[in-house]
């Protein structure tokens, strides 16, 4: 912290107004404002990753996953070995960005199979049970799958608590801790290539699974089936498919939210507590969300992602509170479910007992 | 119980305590004083209560007699001690969830709160309370302190039902887990948690009557700080480390609180919770006000939460957010509420027991015993056991048998409960406790003399009068 942000920390507890209105002007600094917004949007993105699976499950089958967060610390630790297995030292940027996607579709396709075959085997048996039973039999599987991972990265000596360092070196030359520019013609902005990444990563996702819900047939039975399975059912559509289709799908999703994540150290890495810090704000964008709908799923995540990074730049600059970001965004949560109980864009019925 | 018989036979005429014929098939204890008539329809709790108070004695002899054995199957001491404040912590989860259906994610604070609150009060960071507040003072005020939090909390919360009600309760819980874990206030470090100012408390916290000297003993892990005991009884000498002395002090503690708590789920306010959680929507149309009885349950068990969190503290004389406050801190006592039976209250604790046995049995250690290495814990046990020559056999490949030992044992203890837990939700939804009462068709207390008492007399059905 530099001697005149210590200061103007110190005028605050004096004057709190004066200084409120110091901080205000601070922020209201193009330069400021463009530097949240974009650091707002890249968080952004990255909570709709890892977000939309677990709203797409609980949209259509009302199964809040607890496992998600651990779904997401598998999909980087397998995006992690599988990128160390199709990238060499030798390649060149785009090659190393076409082999991250080709990663991300077999992550994808991976964690879908392992989702359905969970859906098969385990939920299944639960649907005629209170929906506390599939919170219970999620949680327990957290267990399983961390202590999986552990044993499996015991035998390839990786440390499961560290942020997995050695699939950095497979990222592109311009997106790592270097690649940070200043902007001199936007007000000085500092840009890296991971944010600018994410953000386009995060919009194809979101516009994807857009086009996938409203433009597929099969979009349209799990819309049907959010609105009214036994009306769905009644039609003929195979709603038992569809559950194991949207299960499995949503951890492919959670799994590369995790392949994303792999390459970010900052706002990610791979490590086993990943699961645990991944998992909280998840929660809080579909809850704030609204259960179950897309379009709440997204707009909360703007909004939580921009008070995250607005809450970021008040804590570098001004407010001498290191949680205070972490803290806003539970905030959000406990206020939106106060002041409307179902989420921003949520519908009464689900949920509920 | 006495009020049932109460309730049964209001119209009998005969008094209270008078009530001659009964319902229940004989009433054995029919005219005692209530007291007797406590003590005998909680004969099973009793046994109980013995079984954990001999545990230290049948440990110490047992681990004397077959030091690797013992050592490798029983928990130790600490870990007991553990079991108990831990095993409140769970039944104070099991109160509410288990007996409302409100799944409390957030229980956690009010654990943390009860830890964090007596260490304050010790430290001299709580304004208006002394440093030298007797432990079992600050305690109880840690107590109100989270029951009234859980009021606040539960005002807006309960309007809010299913996963709603588990999410906002755990939003609550990390807002109060992050400022904790950044307040500069409560210690240098607030991320890495507080301890005890040992300068200012160079002994173990008292617990027992507080300004009553020889009704105290000092709780502490650690024999330097706490009450070692040694008295001599009808010609053998009772020693007591400072665990054993925690033991059993800290259990008192918990049995007193959870006859309490047992008292509560008996009572008619007892009954409303169950019919807020069998139908919420029935018990409303009643005519009963369920928002206040779901507050009230609540802060009851905000309330033991809450001393079993300032027990945990007051023994480990330190406390870290993340062992306290952590949302995941709550996943333990659900974890341990399901395996002991959801809504069984005693299972929560035998849930946890049954963890911590498998826990112990799953780790890795040596302890000195006698001044001898003894293995604690499966994979030290049977290395020791196998001895060098089989441990080496070769199975196939270059997969020799201490490998495998190796994989399925060190340290997987996590694993083999995540895959039990699982295993529970799916074909054990009732838990040991709550498939034991479906199996008797009645709480174990109540049905279990019965049926020993049937078995001895031959199939007879009614318990008969008592010998004496």
């Amino acid at each position: 912290m530099t001697g005149a942000n210590y200061a103007a920390g110190h005028a605050m507890q004096a004057a709190p107004l004066a200084s409120a209105v110091e901080i205000l002007l601070d922020f209201l600094d193009p330069g400021t404002i463009i530097q949240v917004l974009i650091n707002g949007l890249a968080k952004s993105s990255v909570f709709v990753m890892i977000a939309v699976g677990l709203t797409l499950v609980f949209g259509l089958m009302g199964v809040l996953n607890f496992a998600h967060g651990s779904l997401t610390m598998i999909g980087a630790y397998l995006g992690g070995a599988l990128v160390l297995f199709a990238v060499s030292p030798s390649m060149g940027d785009f090659t190393r960005l076409g082999a991250f996607f080709v990663v991300v579709v077999a992550v994808l396709a991976l964690l879908t199979a392992l989702g359905a075959a969970l859906e098969i085997s385990l939920i299944r048996p639960l649907y005629d049970r209170p929906p506390l039973y599939q919170i219970l039999l999620t949680f327990g599987l957290t267990l399983v799958f961390d202590e999986i991972v552990r044993i499996v990265l015991e035998i390839y000596d990786i440390q499961p608590t560290t942020k997995w360092q050695a699939p950095l070196n497979t990222r592109p030359s311009f997106m790592g801790q270097e690649s940070q520019r200043t902007l001199d013609w936007l007000f000085g902005v500092r840009v890296d290539g991971m944010q600018v990444f994410e953000i386009v990563f995060g919009f194809v996702v979101v516009v994807g699974i857009w086009l996938f819900l409203t433009r597929t047939r099969y979009g349209l039975y799990i819309r049907a089936g959010s609105e009214d399975t036994e009306m769905t059912e009644a039609l003929g559509i195979d709603v038992g498919q569809a559950f194991t289709v949207v299960f499995g799908l949503g951890v492919g999703l959670a799994g590369v939210a995790g392949a994303l994540l792999m390459w970010d150290p900052i706002r990610g890495g791979a490590s086993v507590p990943l699961g645990a810090d991944v998992l909280l704000p998840a929660f809080v964008v579909v809850i704030v969300g609204g259960l179950g709908t897309y379009r709440g799923t997204v707009v909360a995540a703007l909004i939580v992602g921009m008070t995250d990074a607005t809450m970021t730049w008040l804590f570098d600059n001004h407010v001498e509170f290191a949680g205070l970001p972490e803290l806003v965004v539970f905030l959000i949560l406990v206020i939106v479910l106060i002041v409307k109980p179902q989420g921003l864009f949520g519908v009464k019925e689900v949920g509920g007992h | 119980m006495a009020t049932d018989a109460d309730e049964a036979d209001p119209g009998e005429g005969s008094g209270p305590l008078g009530a001659t014929t009964d319902v229940g098939g004989g009433d054995p204890l029919a005219g005692e004083p209530w007291y007797r008539r406590y003590l005998w329809d909680h004969r099973v709790h009793a046994a109980v209560v013995v079984l954990f108070a001999l545990y230290p004695f049948a440990y110490s002899g047992l681990t004397e007699a077959m030091p690797a054995t013992m050592t490798t199957l029983l928990p130790g001491i600490t870990v007991m001690v553990g079991v108990l404040y831990f095993g409140l912590f769970a039944m104070s989860f099991d109160f509410v969830s288990g007996y409302t259906g409100y799944l409390d994610f957030g229980h956690a604070a009010f654990y943390g709160i009860g830890a964090y609150f007596v260490i304050l009060v010790a430290n001299d960071k709580v304004p208006l309370l002394d440093p030298s507040t007797p432990f079992m003072f600050s305690l109880v005020i840690a107590g109100l302190l989270a029951a009234l939090v859980a009021l606040v909390i539960g005002a807006v919360s309960f309007r809010l039902t299913g996963v709603y009600f588990a999410m906002i309760t755990l939003g609550f819980a990390q807002v109060i887990y992050v400022l904790m874990s950044n307040w500069d206030y409560l210690g240098d470090n607030p991320r890495s948690g507080i301890a005890v100012n040992t300068s200012m408390h160079p002994e173990g916290f008292e617990v027992g009557v507080p300004f009553v000297d020889a009704l105290n003993m000092q709780i502490a892990s650690a024999n330097f700080v706490g009450e070692t005991l040694s008295t001599e009884l009808a010609g053998h000498v009772i020693a007591l480390s400072a665990p054993e002395v925690s033991y059993f002090m800290i259990g008192l503690v918990v049995g007193f609180c959870y006859f309490a708590m047992q008292r509560v789920i008996h009572s008619p306010f007892g009954k409303v919770m169950i019919a807020i959680r069998e139908n919420e929507e029935r018990a409303e149309a009643i005519g009963y006000d369920t928002f206040k009885y779901k507050m009230g349950a609540f802060a009851i068990s905000a309330f033991f939460a809450a001393v079993g969190g300032a027990l945990f503290a007051g023994y480990r004389r330190s406390v870290d957010p993340d062992n306290s406050l952590f949302f995941l801190v709550a996943g333990d006592a659900l974890l341990a509420a399901i395996i002991g039976g959801f809504g069984t209250l005693a299972g929560a604790l035998f849930g946890f027991l049954f963890f911590e046995f498998l826990g112990e049995l799953l780790a890795n250690n040596f302890v000195s015993r006698g001044g001898e290495s003894v293995p604690d814990g499966l994979l030290p046990y049977l290395r020791d056991v196998l001895g060098e020559g089989t441990l080496s056999t070769t199975l196939f490949g270059d997969v020799t048998v201490r490998t495998v030992l190796d994989v399925l044992f060190n340290g997987r203890a996590e694993l083999y409960i995540g895959v039990l837990f699982v295993l529970f939700v799916l074909y054990v939804p009732n838990g040991i406790l709550g498939t034991l009462r479906l199996w008797l068709g009645g709480t174990v207390a109540k049905k279990l003399p019965e049926r020993i008492g049937s078995r001895l007399r031959g199939g007879q059905a009614d318990p008969g009068p008592p010998d004496d």
